[in-house]
């Protein structure tokens, strides 16, 4: 009994370890694809028209800060700085027990005004709108800590007065086109684009000078490397791939522009929601198919947004702990969709893949090798199927990582030198064992505080975003 | 030994994982050699492609006045898209002596014509590529081929091809696309197709307007915003009509069309449109009267600041704040209109515009003094408080930080008084703290009648 128990598991596991695949690879494919023909499309695209063109719609820069007086300053010049036809700078502060909001009144020499501040998205309350006379694009509100980051991010909408809000962390780093380039496929179809998301690349490592982007180069740090690995497969394969079959969930929330009039419509980011990036664009999905409007969510791989990725063990697993009990409670808030023929091809593909491949992964793996001891315990296992399955599982996810470096190199090119190359394709033998296996256990964590009610941000450790460390000589 | 074959089907299921993994690991060298290789042969081919470039440009000058026959250089595909492309980008910034030789090497050389034809025979990504190229030469001969290209069954080249029109800015190269789009024949992003019409167009508006009256429904909104951007005074009586039409779109882009017209005939037509059901016309409205910056639209402005629409408040402030020398009638009649919403509006927008600062300046100008008091004390009894005792404060001139605290201290306004209570902390410095006290006792009358009317309301 048992023993037939474990070998009809073993094969659903084989099943599922099989479509899992099977989807990553199908993925892989359309991702080339798509990043083949943008490729081929941005050489030619003329983003001096969207730069001259008066269509260009304004956009609203919602930045939200929580104790960020290491890099405020920097975050907010470098965002003055984009090259954009119009757009304000909302800078949010959240609560923050630091020097944040002095840094900035000190910088921009900002002064409290009676702005007129018509809360259509419930928040905590706001203590004080702050007006810079030096730069008239920037507006900066102070409130009381809401706890989350939607929180302070629909504070920032209130306030937004242009047609388009884009999100941007204050610990990231637009390129000074991002802003061109995120919304050129929305000025190309402003009545169906409601919103559109960039990548998010890997600063750690490179040189960074007056408020950009100097020196491309990888981090020297394993955890970091493994990262920009992860990175790069998820928004180069995932996101791509899912935009190719206009099924994508989720709009980073450090780089991604969406529609004010909707988002306000759907009550800004939801304030229990931790992962509220992927929350926002599921509502957007429900509502819309529920409004039975024609409508595209947007990826675009071009438009970069730069941030520095957590560089500790503690760090990086309370940030992967935390996004997938982000992802649980986004997952469980929208169950209705699961299945549900009304949303399409979200409600019957992307939704059940979220749920099957995403969230409950690290549960079968771990229900997998469990499984797996039991059958070895039994004398039902066969070692040497084992190890084939065992190496094959490896080699395969490992031709995703190459492929996602593939598409790097045929497309972006970030990475130019020989040197970073060859240590992005080593990485890639090194990201599946152990690096997979470690990532597992704090996703596994992130569900165990899910069920556990446990909703709380956790600090990231942060160097700043300035001139980045040299590696040691006996690294180089 | 068996062979492998015999091999895998007898390990059965193992065999399949086998194989599966074989062809993984295959897969992954592939891919591996693939990307080096692929490195390899690109930094060969950018090497060779460097060389070429340095000698065309060494020789450019002969090459454009066709000393270096074409043939030297037309028969080598690299040769020829190092030419072409140095060409095109010289195009871009050229003088007009120089433009006209570019072309003429253009032409003589058979680039042109290799392009046309190459646009009219190719399909899919080549002929993409063909009408990009024409439309970076801007010559009227590449108007057939490009108008051809906006039939094409892929979008890539019928978006190549508007672009391609666009980039002309001759009269000739909008009939293409009029004709089409007036019909309702043309699929290609929408702000596309407006750039494309409003750089043909620009010089000749009446053109779109004979295409807008004739057009399809469908149409119709997409030209009307064309002409929303070109329009020119004379078009004048033309807007009378499409302001009073029966599409919303149409109308808000002949509000637009109207911040050029006549200011006359501007402010009396856009004044009826400011009433319009649809919120956009009348936000269309009241940001071309805010553009006339005339002082006949004060009146429509305030009309509209106290708008249903927050939109239109705000856009309906942004203009008022524009008028800078008319702040302190503006403000006085916004008091007039007891709408809290439109108040705050425009005291926000002028505390976010700089005209706060502006008038703060002014009060160092003998000149604008009194103005600037006058519309400083509006603004005060319209809710701008807190930025005026911070610039009381902080100003970087004592003698307006001086008239500034005088003129508040004149002001008797008892929520000053209350407001003094936040500004006043312990960290304050001296100097600061001293001018908070002074004011608080300039305003001490204020507070005590106001104290004494709740009293006697109570």
């Amino acid at each position: 009994m048992i023993g037939s128990l474990v070998q009809w598991a073993n094969t659903l596991l084989f099943f599922y370890y099989l479509a899992c695949n099977l989807i990553y690879l199908r993925l892989l494919v359309a991702a080339i694809k798509a990043s083949v023909n943008q490729n081929r499309r941005q050489k030619t695209a003329w983003l001096d028209r969207v730069r001259r063109s008066p269509l260009t719609p304004p956009i609203s820069l919602l930045v939200p800060a929580h104790n960020e007086e290491l890099s405020i300053v920097e975050s907010v010049r470098s965002l003055l700085r984009l090259d954009y036809p119009e757009f304000e700078v909302i800078v949010t502060n959240d609560g923050s027990k630091d020097g944040t909001l002095s840094q900035l009144v000190q910088e921009f020499q900002l002064t409290r005004s009676d702005y007129l501040y018509l809360p259509q998205i419930e928040t905590k309350p706001v203590r004080g709108i702050y007006l810079s006379r030096t730069e008239r694009r920037l507006v900066v509100v102070d409130k009381q800590a809401g706890g989350s980051k939607s929180d302070a991010i629909n504070a920032a909408m209130n306030l937004a007065s242009k047609p388009y809000v884009c999100v941007v962390d204050a610990d990231s780093m637009l390129e000074s086109d991002g802003l061109l380039r995120i919304m050129a496929p929305v000025v190309n179809d402003p009545d169906r684009v409601v919103a559109a998301g960039g990548i998010v690349r890997v600063i750690n490592g490179s040189r960074v000078k007056n408020g950009s982007v100097g020196d491309v180069r990888l981090p020297w740090g394993f955890l970091e490397m493994m990262q920009v690995e992860e990175y790069l497969r998820a928004f180069l394969i995932g996101r791509e791939g899912w935009n190719a079959f206009n099924m994508l969930l989720i709009i980073s929330g450090a780089f991604g522009v969406f529609r004010t009039d909707l988002c306000k419509h759907l009550g800004g980011f939801r304030r229990g929601a931790i992962g509220e990036d992927l929350d926002l664009v599921v509502r957007m999905h429900r509502h819309l198919r529920e409004q039975n409007q024609r409508y595209r969510v947007h990826f675009i791989a071009d438009p970069v947004c730069w941030t520095e990725v957590p560089s500790t063990f503690k760090s990086l697993g309370n940030q992967r702990a935390r996004w997938h009990n982000g992802l649980a409670e986004c997952l469980w808030h929208n169950r209705c969709m699961l299945f549900n023929k009304r949303y399409g091809r979200i409600g019957c593909v992307a939704v059940p893949y979220m749920w099957l491949f995403e969230l409950l992964a690290p549960i079968v793996e771990c229900l997998g090798w469990v499984s797996i001891a039991v059958a070895a315990f039994l004398g039902l296992l066969s070692r040497r199927f084992f190890i084939q399955f065992l190496l094959f599982g490896y080699v395969f996810s490992t031709l995703i990582s190459m492929g996602s470096v593939l598409i790097e190199e045929m497309t972006y090119r970030r990475y130019n030198n020989w040197r970073d190359l060859a240590r992005l394709i080593c990485f890639c033998f090194l990201e599946n064992f152990p690096y997979k296996q470690i990532h597992t256990v704090w996703r596994l964590r992130g569900i165990w505080q899910y069920l556990k009610g446990c909703h709380t941000w956790t600090k990231i450790e942060r160097v700043g975003l300035g001139e980045s460390p040299k590696p040691s000589t006996a690294a180089s | 030994m068996p062979s492998v074959s015999r091999l895998l089907d007898l390990m059965g299921p193992a065999g399949l994982i086998v194989q599966a993994l074989l062809a993984s690991l295959a897969a992954v060298v592939g891919l591996l050699a693939f990307i080096l290789l692929r490195r390899g042969a690109r930094r060969v081919y950018f090497w060779r492609r460097d060389r070429r470039v340095i000698e065309v440009r060494a020789e450019w000058d002969a090459i454009v006045d066709g000393s270096i026959p074409p043939k030297k250089w037309l028969l080598s595909r690299m040769s020829r898209e190092i030419v072409e492309g140095i060409l095109l980008d010289r195009l871009e910034v050229a003088s007009p002596k120089e433009t006209s030789a570019l072309l003429q090497c253009l032409r003589f050389s058979g680039l042109l014509d290799s392009r046309i034809h190459e646009a009219r025979i190719w399909r899919g990504w080549r002929r993409h590529k063909a009408l990009l190229a024409l439309g970076r030469m801007r010559v009227p001969e590449a108007i057939p081929a490009l108008a051809e290209g906006l039939d094409d069954p892929e979008e890539e080249c019928r978006i190549a091809a508007t672009r391609g029109l666009g980039r002309l800015g001759l009269p000739r190269g909008a009939v293409p696309l009029l004709e089409r789009v007036s019909r309702g024949k043309l699929e290609v992003p929408s702000s596309l197709l407006l750039d494309a019409l409003i750089n043909n167009c620009r010089a000749t508006p009446a053109l779109t307007l004979t295409f807008l009256m004739k057009s399809v429904e469908s149409a119709r909104p997409l030209l009307a915003r064309v002409l929303g951007e070109i329009a020119t005074p004379d078009l004048d009586e033309d807007l009378l009509l499409l302001a009073s039409d029966e599409l919303s779109e149409v109308r808000a882009s002949a509000a637009r069309a109207l911040s050029c017209a006549r200011p006359d005939l501007a402010v009396s037509i856009l004044a009826g449109l400011v009433d319009d059901e649809e919120w956009f016309v009348r936000l269309r409205a009241v940001v071309a009267l805010g553009e006339l910056e005339d002082p006949r639209t004060i009146p429509i402005l305030l009309h509209g600041l106290c708008d249903r629409n927050r939109q239109v408040r705000i856009r309906s402030a942004c203009g008022l704040s524009r008028l800078k020398n008319h702040l302190e009638d503006i403000l006085c009649l916004a008091l007039k209109t007891q709408d809290a919403y439109a108040i705050q509006e425009l005291v926000s927008e002028l505390e976010r515009s700089g005209g706060i600062f502006e008038l703060v300046t002014a009060l160092g100008d003998p000149r604008r003094r009194a103005k600037a008091e006058a519309a400083l004390l509006a603004a005060l009894r319209g809710g701008c408080r807190r930025i005026l005792l911070d610039l009381v404060l902080n100003h970087e001139n004592w003698r307006t930080r001086g008239m500034l605290a005088r003129l508040l201290g004149r002001s008797s306004d008892p929520e000053l008084h209350k407001l003094m209570e936040l500004f006043d902390s312990p960290g304050l410095p001296v100097r600061k703290r001293r001018v908070l006290r002074w004011l608080k006792r300039q305003l001490a009358p204020a507070q005590a009648s106001l104290s004494q009317a709740v009293k006697v309301v109570a």
